[in-house]
């Protein structure tokens, strides 16, 4: 039972983040695909930096790289008006060649899987913490309410003398800070970097934020939801149930299948931001 | 056309070439050796067009959605499932049955797949990118299960299924020691014309091209989006299947674990650069399938395959950026 | 203001205008639609920059680059759309871009806005979503956005437009006191007995030029009427010897949900026969877009019935309808009436797509549909530069044109038409209107909803009013008299 816990907290850890990421873009109004790729450039380049810069130079190395990535993305959707859709697919496909271009490239065989990195309990507790800090942000801030008009709706936020192309500046900022932790957070799980290491936990994250309905608390349940089914398949694998011996592909296939059943069972009010895509 | 595949190809080169100058190694060098892996020689250029068939066909399934407005980013797993289904069905049958059986099979499993994502979308409003990419995974799990057990050919070692009879396989037009073309790629380039010339021609493919463009304005003119919705993803999804079961028919003759390399994924790249007519789909999969030939080339020269997609990614976001800054300047 | 000019681009939205108001007035800006009273406004405002001309405020020059600033210097408008966010509260509507700072004291904050609300007369729940107000409460809850950023000169644009009477005079009993307290107040309206009422003084324009200004006391309802519209009107004869044939349309009790969730429709009943032109007249939110809207097919009744040529309409889909024979000139032609990035050849079929001869048996016929969109681009003189050139390369009155054209072809029986003649001018009008005439007048009917009364009097053959939902006909002897309809718009009697 207690490692059933331990499994969920480590699983949601990097959801939780890519999530609240997600957050700041999504809730201003930007469509954000490109939690996947922003975390996977992430992992890469922190791994690669942490050969020679340490614990540390990886967790800012990852941000950098990932916070490069979102800001690709704002200037794509918001100063050329390209569709955000195709902006958060193409740059996943960006880092996908990207990094196992760079890494293969780039990365030094001998040192492998001995970098160091920083703690996980580390990243744990500032995974469980965020979703409060950006709750009272949204809240309690200026800043937090700007961004909920400008998603809400942008022209009349302009009406008022807000900026939206500024404000979703800085959302996507932070964006690009928490999924650069998530990314790191992934290689310092695993201890070193491989192809394609995020396998979908972006989207997952996405899919979490979309059944909380876009708050940062119920976003942050769901997380912990979907990091719970992980957990359960690590634990159940192999374990046979009702007498029959489950294939080891319909655990991992679990939390996506988890994640469709929860985008169909939507019913009630439908909390899409009302300017989501709107420029 | 050909001036934008040309300029398409001109762009490529040049992203790829800065690209591989960042990593130290000799563009030209590298331009060489992705062009000639591609198309130096006539095995390379029957490589590259093996390459460029499923491409084309996952290219025209996500591109009808798009026209509709949707984003079918499954189309990796409707491969699957429609390979695997193909591969299942068409054993059991010899000769041509087999095959037609086959791609029957192929293109019910895959339109089955997208289903789903589909109703979701049309009456929940549920964004179909997000549908579409767990069920791929969910596709990816569920075809792994099954040729690991139930399908798989107990007489090897593979996680494979059987072969297909060779009389049920998909024949090749042109067999020459120069060209080889394969029926499967005529049947792309049939369906790209027929696609094409069903969206301009029927009201059907009208009003699916209104939904997409202007959906409030659709309603107004008797078109219902969730209709428009469900045949969009049901056709982009059969198209899907239809990729996979040409491809277990015509090149690799059975289905096995990790069966795609992800045409599903490139083919959302094919259909944006293709603009907004079908026909634009023919060299848009033509650039990928240069692009991917060479990429293996390339990685036996050193470079890791990863380049490719990487030029693929900036290319759309390059593409896309200067259609707004057309539409600025006209405006 | 003195000497404001306005060009956008062949047209002069206002010339050389002058307006001064004095502090602690009430004071009126009154003229015809497209007389030029918001433009100027907005440039008071700051959402505009004029051409020329000079802003003083309080004695200082001013020139506002940005509503901001326009607010800095104690300037601020409500607008005739509200600029209230639905989903956030109505507290954080109220501080948005005036919240004092980067942390939010929201306690504090809403001890201020409680203590403005009751100074007003309003009350407010806070917390709730600003989506549950009324357009009343928006309204009030706007006029208090202005009250929170202390600004001493307030525009209001149409104010009364979807308020009902009680609502309306309350709203004056406030805005008087804020005059007394001495706050300036500018009011736009095309309302006469409320100016007459209430203000102090009065700007009539016509045309973007200024024609007069007088104090209410000295002038009257009859004179400032003749002052907005000039001469008097070429009213065309409108031959009243068509007898009405059979009932076409028939509506009873029906009664239909808004998508706010509240009841938009109360029960309404009414017919129109073969050759009449109806005209549903009515303050904007009355319900003439949900009545629209359930005619078409789009909306679906909570009760009641809809007929049309005796066939009961429930559970055709809108393409039925259209097959039936009903058309439609939607209310908005950028968002449902055309694809901005099609051709003209392509746009002609929209709505059309599945009749002949646009289309044989599911297939385009390309060549029939080029020689329609040809007539439907000439019947209203659509100027345009090539059918196979984009829509968006029409003006909004040639876009108007071609929707109207296209919705009367092919033997129409139903016209539904939401401010068929928006955009155009009175010879443009006059050939849209003469235009369903002819239609109606070979047994087929009109229904046309338009927010502009004189609009429909002089066009249609029979007027109705809408108000809160509910459809009121005026007395047989009363049936074309612009006071009686006017009474039944805002639910006086």
């Amino acid at each position: 039972m207690l490692n059933l816990l331990v499994l969920t907290i480590l699983f949601s850890t990097p959801l939780i983040l890519a999530a609240m990421g997600g957050f700041t873009s999504e809730r201003g109004g930007v469509i954000n695909i490109g939690l996947e790729g922003m975390m996977l450039m992430a992992a890469c380049v922190g791994a690669l930096a942490s050969a020679k810069y340490g614990a540390v130079g990886e967790l800012v190395a990852g941000i950098l790289a990932a916070t490069v990535m979102s800001l690709l993305h704002w200037l794509m959707t918001q100063v050329y008006h390209v569709d955000h859709v195709i902006s958060g697919m193409a740059l996943n496909a960006v880092a996908a060649g990207g990094t196992n271009f760079l890494y293969l490239k780039l990365s030094d065989p001998a040192h492998g899987s001995d970098l160091p990195h920083i703690p996980i309990t580390a990243f744990c507790v500032i995974a469980f913490v965020t979703p409060f800090v950006i709750w009272l942000y949204s809240r309690q801030t200026r800043g937090g309410l700007r961004l909920q008009s400008v998603g809400s709706d942008p022209d009349k936020a302009r009406l008022m003398g807000i900026q939206p192309v500024r404000v979703r500046f800085f959302g996507l900022l932070v964006t690009g800070l928490l999924t650069g932790i998530a990314g790191v957070e992934l290689v310092a799980y695993t201890g070193v970097f491989t192809d394609n290491m995020t396998s979908g936990r972006g989207y997952i994250a996405l899919a979490a934020l979309i059944v909380g309905g876009w708050r940062p608390i119920p976003t942050f349940l769901a997380c912990f939801a979907f990091g719970f089914f992980s957990a359960l398949r690590l634990q159940l694998q192999g374990t046979p149930l009702f007498g029959a011996q489950l294939p080891s592909q319909l655990w991992a296939a679990l939390p996506y299948l988890v994640t469709v059943i929860a985008l169909a069972g939507l019913i009630g009010k439908n909390r899409t931001p009302a300017g989501l895509g709107k420029p | 056309m050909i001036w934008r595949l040309v300029a398409m190809i001109a762009g490529a080169c040049a992203i790829l070439a800065g690209a591989v100058l960042v990593a130290h190694e000799s563009p030209i060098q590298s331009l060489q050796t992705l062009f000639h892996g591609s198309l130096g020689t006539p095995a390379a250029i029957a490589g590259t067009l093996r390459e460029a068939t499923p491409l084309l066909i996952c290219g025209l399934a996500v591109f009808i959605a798009l026209r509709a407005g949707l984003f079918n980013i499954g189309v990796e797993g409707q491969l699957l499932v429609g390979a695997c289904a193909c591969a299942v069905v068409a054993i059991r049958f010899p000769g041509t049955p087999g095959m037609i059986l086959g791609v029957i099979a192929g293109m019910a499993a895959g339109a089955l797949w997208a289903l789903p994502a589909g109703l979701i979308k049309a009456y929940r409003n549920g964004h179909e990118v997000i549908t579409t990419i767990m069920l791929n995974n969910v596709a990816l799990f569920f075809t792994g299960a099954l040729v690991s057990g139930p399908i798989k050919d107990k007489t090897q070692a593979d996680t494979a299924t059987p072969y297909v009879a060779a009389s049920s396989r998909m024949p090749w037009v042109y067999q020459t020691p120069t060209v080889q073309v394969n029926f499967s790629l005529v049947l792309g380039v049939l369906l790209a014309v027929g696609l094409a010339l069903w969206l301009k021609k029927t009201v059907a493919g009208y009003e699916l091209q209104a939904v997409g463009s202007n959906r409030v304005a659709a309603r107004f003119a008797g078109i219902s989006p969730q209709k428009v919705t469900m045949l969009a993803m049901t056709i982009s999804g059969s198209l899907g299947g239809l990729a996979g079961a040409v491809q277990v028919l015509a090149y690799e003759g059975r289905f096995y674990d990790g069966f795609s390399p992800g045409y599903g994924f490139d083919a959302l790249g094919v259909a944006l650069l293709a603009g907004g007519s079908a026909y634009g789909v023919l060299p848009s999969s033509l650039l990928f399938g240069i692009l991917s030939k060479g990429g293996t080339a390339l990685q036996i020269d050193g470079v890791p395959k990863g380049i490719t997609t990487v030029v693929l990614g900036m290319l759309i976001l390059i593409a896309a950026a200067i259609r707004y800054r057309k539409v600025t300047t006209d405006a | 203001m003195l000497g404001i000019t306005k060009k956008f681009g062949a047209v002069t939205a206002l010339d050389r205008v002058d307006l001064e108001v004095s502090q602690g007035a009430i004071h009126a800006i009154v003229g015809e639609n497209g007389a030029g009273k918001t433009t100027l406004m907005r440039i008071l405002y700051g959402a505009l920059a004029s051409d020329d001309g000079t802003v003083e405020v309080e004695t200082h020059a001013v020139k506002f680059g940005s509503s901001r600033e326009a607010i800095q210097c104690g300037v601020g408008m409500v607008s005739q759309h509200y600029g209230i966010i639905p989903e956030l509260t109505c507290l954080q509507n109220l501080i948005l871009g005036a919240e004092g700072g980067p942390i939010l004291r929201n306690r504090a904050a809403e001890e201020r806005a409680k203590m403005l609300a009751t100074r007003m007369g309003f009350e407010f729940n806070w917390q709730a979503e600003a989506s549950t107000l009324s357009p009343a409460g928006a309204q009030k809850l706007e006029i208090l956005k202005l009250l929170w950023r202390e600004a001493r000169i307030m525009i209001l644009d149409e104010p009364t437009a979807m308020l009902s009477p009680a609502d309306a005079n309350a709203l004056f009993v406030s805005l008087d006191s804020l005059a007394k307290d001495g706050a300036t107040i500018i009011l736009v309206t095309h309302r006469l007995p409320e100016v007459l009422e209430h203000c102090s003084r009065v700007t009539v324009l016509r045309n973007g030029k200024r024609i007069d200004e007088k104090a209410v006391t000295e002038t009257s309802g009859s004179e400032l009427a003749q002052l907005i519209v000039g001469g008097a009107l070429d009213k065309p004869e409108i031959t009243s010897s068509f007898r009405p044939g059979d009932r076409l349309l028939e509506i009873t009790n029906l009664t239909v949900k808004g998508n706010r969730g509240d009841i938009a429709l109360k029960g309404v009943g009414f017919n129109v026969r073969s050759g009449e032109i109806l005209g549903i007249a009515g303050v904007d939110g009355s319900g003439q877009r949900e009545l629209f809207e359930s005619i078409a097919g789009l909306i679906k009744p909570v009760e009641g019935a809809i007929s049309f040529a005796e066939q009961d309409t429930a559970g055709w889909t809108p393409a039925q309808r259209i097959a039936h024979g009903l058309r439609m000139i939607p209310e908005d032609r950028h968002a449902q009436g055309v694809v901005e990035n099609w051709s003209l050849d392509a746009n002609a079929a929209l709505g059309l797509q599945r009749l002949k001869p646009f289309a044989r048996g599911g297939r385009v016929d390309e060549k029939a549909r080029h020689r329609m969109a040809g007539e439907i681009a000439e019947r209203f003189n659509t100027k345009h530069g090539g059918l196979n050139l984009q829509m968006s390369s029409l003006s909004g009155g040639n876009q108007q044109r071609f929707v109207a054209a296209r919705s009367l072809c092919l033997n129409p029986r139903l016209v539904l038409a939401f401010q068929p003649a928006r955009g155009l001018d009175i010879k443009g009008t006059q050939k849209v209107y003469e235009g369903i005439r002819d239609v109606c007048r070979s047994g087929s009917a009109a229904l046309v909803v338009s927010f502009d009364l004189d609009e429909l009097l002089e066009q249609c053959d029979r007027v109705v009013a809408m108000n809160h939902g509910r459809l009121l006909e005026p007395e047989a002897h009363q049936a074309m008299d612009r006071d009686a309809i006017g009474r039944l718009m805002v639910g006086a009697q």
